[in-house]
C-alpha cells in the first residue's frame, strides 16, 4: 500500500475544490468498500483522499416534489430499509438489498455504488502483470476472452473487453429513468444514469464519464406509479452475498393484465447497466402471459454475443426477465 | 466400559469465542514485533533471473529483505513431507505463487509496499496447469485389489460404468494463515495456527540447521484447520529464518488471495467406476480407478479405496490410483480427503446402480451390509450403518417418496428431489501422553497431545474430565498443541477424539487411585482441591501415555521425534471405521432452476458421542461443507496462465447461511467395544462424507439428469 493524503472537507464546494487542488492521483472517498478493495489489488493508487463523508447533508433521502431525491452519502442500508421506498418502488429497495452484506451496505453510500468497477477475476487478480487486461493496462489484451468466461458479459462486449457491469442498484436506476447531479470544477450538472456508463469499445479502461473532480452529490428518480408494480430479481451463484450471474429490474403499469407500460433493465449480462427496450416493446399493449413474458425475456438476449462458458446467460438471463415480469404484475394483485 | 451416555455440555471455549476472547496465534502480542509481507512468484515455472530489491529497501520503515540467498542449502537427503522443495526461499520456481522473497519492516504497511516494490524477471519454463496439459506425468500407484472384480463384473447381471469429476478446492477458513516467530535467549518460539506442532519443530529445525531442543512450538487455538495446517506449511521456516537474523520477533500474516497458491488444496480427480450386482441385488464387483493431479515431487496418495472397500460386502473390488504430475504447489488434505470424492463417486455410482435395478435406494444398500472387513476378512470392531439408514430414513419420511423422478413437487412448482448416501471414514488412533494436575487452590492443568481447532477436543477432554472427577470447571485449564506441554502430533483424520479422549479416561483412574491411596480411608468431603488443602499437599500430578491397539512402544517414541505416530483402521484384532447417512431434500425452481436444499437428516454412528453439542455441530458444519462441494466451490485454472484464478471469498464461492436448511442429527451412540475404553471412534470427517452424492442423487430425483461433474450449477440444469 502507498502513501497517500487524506481530507475531509465539509461541504461540497470544498470537496471539489480540494480535489482539483490536489490534482494528480486524487479520488473521492465515500464508505470506501470498492476503494480501499481496489488499492489492496493495487489496481488504484491514489495519492490523495477525498473523503466526502462528512460533507453535511449529502446523505438526506427526500421524497417531496416529483422526484425522489437520494443524497449520494445516504448509505445503501438507509435507503433499502426506508419504508416508503420499500413500499412504492421495491424494485429499488430490493436491489439494494440483494447487493453485497449488511456490514457493506452499512458502510457504501448510493453514490459510490454507482462507479464501483468489474469482478472480472483477471482484472481483479492480475497482480504483477500476470494476466493481459486491457482495463488494467490498456492494449496489453483480454484474458477473458477465451479464457474463463463463465461470468463475463454477453451484451456490450468488444473486443478489448467483456467485463459485466457489476452493480444492482445502478441497473435499478437505468429502469426507472434515474438521473445523478454532479457538481464539478464547471460547476452543477445533471445528467441520467444510464449516460454514466460508458461501453468498453476499443477503451475499456474508460468506464465513465464524469470528469475529472466532479462529484456526484445526488440521485434522483422521477416519481411513477410503476414503481409499485416493480421487482429487482436477482439470480446469483448462492443465495446471498453475491454478484448477479442475471439479474432484472422490472417496473410495470398495466391495465387489468394488460402492459400499458414496461420498463426493463438488466444486470450480470452486460458491460453496461442494460435497458432492455427490445423486451418492453414485446410487450406493450399485450396481455401478459407466461409465454409473453418468455418472448420479452428472449428478445433482449437477440444480440447476445456469448463467449466460451457464458451461453448459459442468454436462456438464464431470459427466464430471470420472465419470472421478474410477474412478480411484478402479481404486485397488482394483492 | 461404562456405557452411559455423557451428557450435553456447552462448549469450553463458548464463552470466550463469542466475545471475541480467544487468542489465536497472530493474536499472540510480543513486544518489539516486525511485520512480513512474502513476494509471490507471478511465473508457473522457471528460475528466477534477476531479483532486485533496492526500491523495496528504500521504503522507509522496511528493514530487511530475504532472498534465496539467506537460507542455508537444504539438508541432504531433501526429503520433506509433501514438500517439492524444502519450504525456504529458492531461484527454482515450482508453482505460481511460490515465494521469492520476504520483505520485514516496522510496520505492516511498509512490508506490502516493500513487497510490492521488489523487483523480479525469471527464466520462464513451458509448464503444465492441468491434469489433460500435454507435460503432465502420469505415474500409477499400487493398486488396492482382492478378489477378482473382472470376473465378477463380467458376471454381473447389471452394471453400470461412470465417471465422475471432483474439482481442485481450497480450504479457506477464516482464520488466515500466518506465523510469529521469536527468537530469543537461544531459542526460537513459533506461534502458528497448525494441527502439527511438533511436526513444525522438527522440520523447522532441519531446514534452519538448529537443534530441535530449541524450538518451541504453539498453536494455541486454530481459526479452522481441515488439514490445510496439517503439515509444515511454506512460510513458517521463512518467518522464522527471518526471526534469527534479525533479533526480533517476525509475524506474516498472508493475504487471502495469497492463500490460493501457497495453501495445499483438494487436488482435482477423476472417478472411472465400474459396478456390478447380481440378479438378487447384491454388488458383486467394483473396478475403480481414481486420478487426480499432482505436484510435480508432491506425496499426497492418489489412494480413494479406503472408505469405497468397506461400504458394502462387496467381495472383488480393483481399486487403482493414478498421478498426473503437473506445475502446482503439492496438493494436500482437505476434510475427508479422499473419502469425500470417493464417496461422491461411489455413492452416486450406487444409486445409479438402485435406479438401473429398480431398487429403493435405500433398500438396496441395506441389503448390502457387511460383518467383516472385505479388504481382509477381518471383523469390524463394530457397524451400525444400516441402521443410519433406516432411522435417517425413518425422521427423513422417506417412505413418502415416489421414486421417478420429477414426480415430485412442491407448492410453488419447484421439483422436489430426495437422495440418500453413505459415508464412511477409518477410525484412527495416535499415541498420546498426557500430565494432569489438580492443586489445592482450585486450578486444575491437563496438558496432552493433539490441538484445538474449533472442532471441541477440548470440550470433549473436559466431558471425561468433569464427568470422572470432582473439580472446580471454571478453573480447568487444558493446554494442546504446545510443544513445551506435551509432544505434540498431527491432530486429524478424525482421530482426536480416539486418541486423547481414552487418555484423559485412564488419567482420571490414575487420578482417582492416587487421592484414594493419599487418603488412606479417610473421609474428607468437598472437591479433590478442598481434599489436597485438608491433607497439606499443594498439589498431585499424574502422568499417563496411551496407545492405540496393536501400537508398540516404537510408537511413542515417534511421537516424542514429531513423527507420525497413526494406527488403523486395521488393527491387529480388528478393523475399525465410522459411518453415516445423510438423507436430502433439494428443490428445483421451475424457471431459472436455482437449486435449494431446504432440509437434511444425518446419523451417524461414530461409537459413543463424548460431547453432543460440539458433535452436532461437526455434522452440520460437514453438511454444510459438503453442500459447498457440490454445489459452489471450486478453484479455477486458466491452462493458458497456470496456478489458480479466484483469489478471494467474493470469486471462491463457498456457502452462506441463506443457502443451508435445516440440518437434522442424530447418532446411533453404541459404544464400540473393542477399539478403545470409552467405546469412541470418530467423527469430524464421516460428518461430509457422502453428503455431497445425497445431494447431487436428490437433483437427479428431481430432475431426471445425472451430473457427474462438481460443483454443479444453475446452468447444467437449464
Ligand atoms: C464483498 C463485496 C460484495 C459486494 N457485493 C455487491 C453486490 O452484490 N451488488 C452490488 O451492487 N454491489 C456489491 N458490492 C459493491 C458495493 O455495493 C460497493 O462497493 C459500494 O456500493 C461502493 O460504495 P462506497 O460508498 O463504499 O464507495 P467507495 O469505495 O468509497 O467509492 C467507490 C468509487 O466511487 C468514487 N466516489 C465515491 N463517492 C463519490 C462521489 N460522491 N462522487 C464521485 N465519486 C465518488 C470513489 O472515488 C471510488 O472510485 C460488493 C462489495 C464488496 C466489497
Ligand atoms: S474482460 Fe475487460 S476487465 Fe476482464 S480481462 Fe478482459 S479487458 Fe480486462
Amino acid at each position: 500500500m502507498r502513501p497517500f493524503t487524506y481530507i475531509r472537507p465539509a461541504t461540497p464546494q470544498e470537496a471539489v475544490g480540494a480535489f482539483a487542488e490536489a490534482g494528480e492521483g486524487a479520488r473521492f472517498i465515500a464508505g470506501g468498500t470498492t476503494l480501499y478493495d481496489l488499492m489492496k489489488l493495487t489496481i488504484e493508487r491514489p495519492a490523495h483522499l477525498i473523503d466526502v463523508t462528512a460533507v453535511r447533508g449529502l446523505d438526506r433521502i427526500e421524497m417531496d416534489g416529483d422526484r425522489l431525491r437520494f443524497g449520494a452519502n445516504a448509505a445503501m442500508s438507509a435507503v433499502a430499509g426506508d419504508p416508503t421506498i420499500g413500499r412504492d418502488y421495491p424494485v429499488l429497495s430490493e436491489a439494494l438489498w440483494k447487493a453485497a452484506s449488511q456490514q457493506l451496505r452499512n458502510m457504501a453510500t448510493v453514490g459510490g455504488n454507482l462507479l464501483q468497477r468489474t469482478r472480472c477475476m483477471y482484472f481483479r487478480n492480475g497482480g504483477g502483470g500476470i494476466y493481459p487486461c486491457n482495463k488494467r493496462e490498456p492494449g496489453s489484451g483480454c484474458a477473458a476472452i477465451g479464457g474463463l468466461d463463465r461470468g463475463q458479459a454477453v451484451l456490450g462486449t468488444s473486443e478489448a473487453c467483456t467485463a459485466v457491469s457489476p452493480g444492482d442498484w445502478p441497473v435499478a436506476l437505468v429502469a426507472m429513468d434515474a438521473s445523478i447531479e454532479v457538481l464539478g470544477p464547471a460547476g452543477s450538472r445533471s445528467l441520467p444514469v444510464g449516460d454514466l456508463y460508458r461501453l468498453p469499445g476499443d477503451t475499456p479502461h474508460l468506464e465513465f464519464t464524469l470528469g475529472p473532480g466532479e462529484m456526484i452529490t445526488a440521485i434522483t428518480v422521477p416519481k411513477t406509479p410503476a414503481g409499485r408494480l416493480s421487482t429487482y430479481h436477482k439470480i446469483r451463484d448462492r443465495e446471498s452475498y453475491a454478484f448477479a450471474l442475471t439479474s432484472a429490474a422490472v417496473a410495470l403499469e398495466m391495465s387489468g393484465d394488460r402492459v400499458e407500460g414496461a420498463r426493463i433493465a438488466l444486470g450480470g449480462v452486460a458491460t453496461r447497466p442494460w435497458r432492455a427496450s427490445e423486451a418492453e416493446e414485446v410487450l406493450i399493449g399485450h396481455l401478459l402471459t407466461p409465454e409473453l413474458a418468455l418472448a420479452a425475456g428472449q428478445a433482449a438476449f437477440r444480440d447476445a454475443r456469448p463467449g466460451r462458458h457464458n451461453s448459459f446467460k442468454t436462456e438464464l438471463g431470459a427466464r430471470t426477465i420472465t419470472d421478474a415480469l410477474i412478480i411484478a404484475a402479481g404486485r397488482g394483485r394483492t | 466400559m461404562t456405557t452411559t451416555p455423557f451428557k450435553d455440555r456447552p462448549r469450553i471455549d463458548a464463552f470466550d469465542k463469542v466475545r471475541g476472547a480467544t487468542a489465536y496465534a497472530a493474536d499472540i502480542p510480543v513486544p518489539g514485533m516486525l511485520y512480513a509481507m512474502l513476494v509471490p512468484s507471478v511465473v508457473a515455472k522457471g528460475r528466477i533471473a534477476t531479483l532486485q530489491v533496492e526500491d523495496a529497501i528504500n521504503v522507509p520503515g522496511v528493514v530487511r529483505i530475504l532472498t534465496p540467498d539467506d537460507f542455508p542449502p537444504p539438508p541432504e537427503p531433501v526429503r520433506f513431507p509433501n514438500a517439492d522443495a524444502p519450504p525456504t526461499l529458492h531461484r527454482d520456481i515450482a508453482f505460481r505463487g511460490q515465494p521469492i522473497a520476504l520483505v520485514v519492516a516496522e510496520t505492516l504497511e511498509a512490508a506490502t509496499e516493500g513487497a510490492e516494490r521488489v523487483a523480479a524477471t525469471f527464466e520462464t519454463q513451458p509448464f503444465a496447469a492441468t491434469k489433460r496439459s500435454a507435460l503432465a506425468v502420469r505415474e500409477e500407484a499400487r493398486p488396492t485389489a482382492f478378489g477378482d472384480a473382472g470376473a465378477a463384473l463380467a458376471q454381473a447381471t447389471m452394471t453400470v460404468d461412470v465417471e465422475y469429476e471432483s474439482p481442485a478446492q481450497h480450504h479457506n477458513p477464516i482464520e488466515l494463515i500466518s506465523t510469529t516467530a521469536v527468537w530469543a535467549d537461544g531459542r526460537l518460539t513459533i506461534y502458528e495456527g497448525t494441527q502439527f506442532a511438533s511436526g513444525i519443530k522438527e522440520v523447522v529445525a532441519r531446514i534452519l540447521r538448529i537443534d530441535p531442543g530449541i524450538v518451541d512450538v504453539k498453536s494455541p487455538s486454530v481459526g479452522g484447520a481441515f488439514g490445510q495446517k496439517g503439515w509444515v506449511q511454506q512460510q513458517t521456516a521463512i518467518i522464522a529464518r527471518a526471526a534469527m537474523l534479525l533479533g526480533r520477533p517476525v509475524k506474516l500474516v498472508t493475504p487471502r488471495g495469497q492463500i490460493f497458491h501457497l495453501a495445499k488444496f483438494r487436488p482435482n480427480s477423476t472417478h472411472h467406476i465400474k459396478l456390478g450386482a447380481d440378479a438378487a441385488g447384491k454388488m458383486t464387483g467394483v473396478h475403480y480407478v481414481a486420478d487426480q493431479q499432482q505436484s510435480r515431487r508432491g506425496t499426497f496418495p492418489p489412494d480413494y479405496h479406503a472408505g469405497p472397500t468397506r461400504l458394502y460386502g462387496i467381495r472383488n473390488y480393483y481399486g487403482g490410483g493414478l498421478d498426473y504430475r503437473i506445475d502446482t504447489q503439492p496438493p494436500g488434505h482437505m476434510r475427508a480427503p479422499h473419502e469425500h470424492p470417493a464417496c461422491f463417486a461411489f455413492e452416486c455410482a450406487v444409486d445409479e446402480l438402485a435406479y438401473s435395478l429398480g431398487a429403493d435406494p435405500v433398500d438396496f444398500r441395506i441389503a448390502n451390509d457387511t460383518r467383516v472387513d472385505p479388504q481382509n476378512g477381518r471383523p469390524l470392531s463394530s457397524r451400525h450403518l444400516n441402521e443410519c439408514l433406516s432411522r435417517g430414513a425413518q425422521r427423513f419420511g422417506w417412505s413418502k417418496r415416489t421414486p421417478k423422478p420429477g414426480s415430485m413437487r412442491a407448492a410453488d412448482g419447484s421439483l422436489v428431489g430426495w437422495g440418500v448416501a453413505s459415508g464412511i471414514y477409518p477410525a484412527l488412533v495416535t499415541a498420546t501422553v498426557a500430565t494432569l494436575r489438580i492443586s489445592a487452590d482450585g486450578t486444575t492443568r491437563f496438558t496432552t497431545t493433539h490441538h484445538e481447532f474449533g472442532q471441541g477436543i477440548k470440550t470433549a477432554i473436559g466431558a471425561v474430565l468433569l464427568d470422572g472427577l470432582e473439580i472446580d470447571a471454571a478453573k480447568l485449564d487444558i493446554v494442546l498443541g504446545d510443544t513445551t506441554a506435551a509432544p505434540q502430533q498431527i491432530t486429524a483424520g478424525s482421530w482426536g477424539t480416539f486418541s486423547v479422549v481414552p487418555t484423559a479416561a485412564l488419567a482420571v483412574e490414575r487420578m482417582r487411585a492416587a487421592i484414594s491411596e493419599l487418603l488412606a480411608g479417610r473421609q474428607v468431603s468437598g472437591a479433590i482441591h478442598q481434599q489436597l488443602a485438608a491433607i497439606r499437599r499443594p498439589f498431585l500430578t499424574v502422568e499417563v501415555s496411551l496407545l492405540g491397539p496393536g501400537q508398540d512402544a516404537a510408537a511413542l517414541e515417534r511421537l516424542r521425534r514429531g513423527q507420525y505416530a497413526v494406527a488403523g483402521p486395521t488393527f491387529p484384532d480388528f478393523t475399525a471405521m465410522s459411518y453415516i447417512a445423510h438423507f436430502v431434500e433439494v428443490q428445483v425452481e421451475s424457471t431459472t432452476r436455482r437449486i435449494r436444499m431446504p432440509r437434511v437428516v444425518s446419523v451417524a454412528d461414530c461409537g459413543r458421542v463424548v460431547s453432543p453439542r460440539t458433535a452436532v455441530s461437526q455434522v452440520r458444519g460437514g453438511v454444510v461443507w459438503a453442500f459447498g462441494a457440490a454445489l459452489r466451490e471450486v478453484t479455477e485454472v486458466d491452462p493458458r496462465f497456470g496456478g489458480f484464478l479466484n483469489n478471494d471469498l467474493a470469486d471462491y464461492v463457498v456457502p452462506v447461511n441463506a443457502d443451508i436448511g435445516e440440518i437434522d442429527v442424530d447418532f446411533i451412540g453404541e459404544p464400540d467395544p473393542v477399539a478403545n475404553s470409552v467405546g469412541v471412534k470418530g467423527l469430524g470427517e464421516v460428518a461430509m462424507v457422502g453428503a455431497s452424492a445425497a445431494i447431487v442423487n436428490a437433483i437427479f430425483h428431481a430432475t431426471g439428469k445425472r451430473l457427474r461433474e462438481l460443483p454443479v450449477r444453475i446452468e447444467h440444469l437449464l
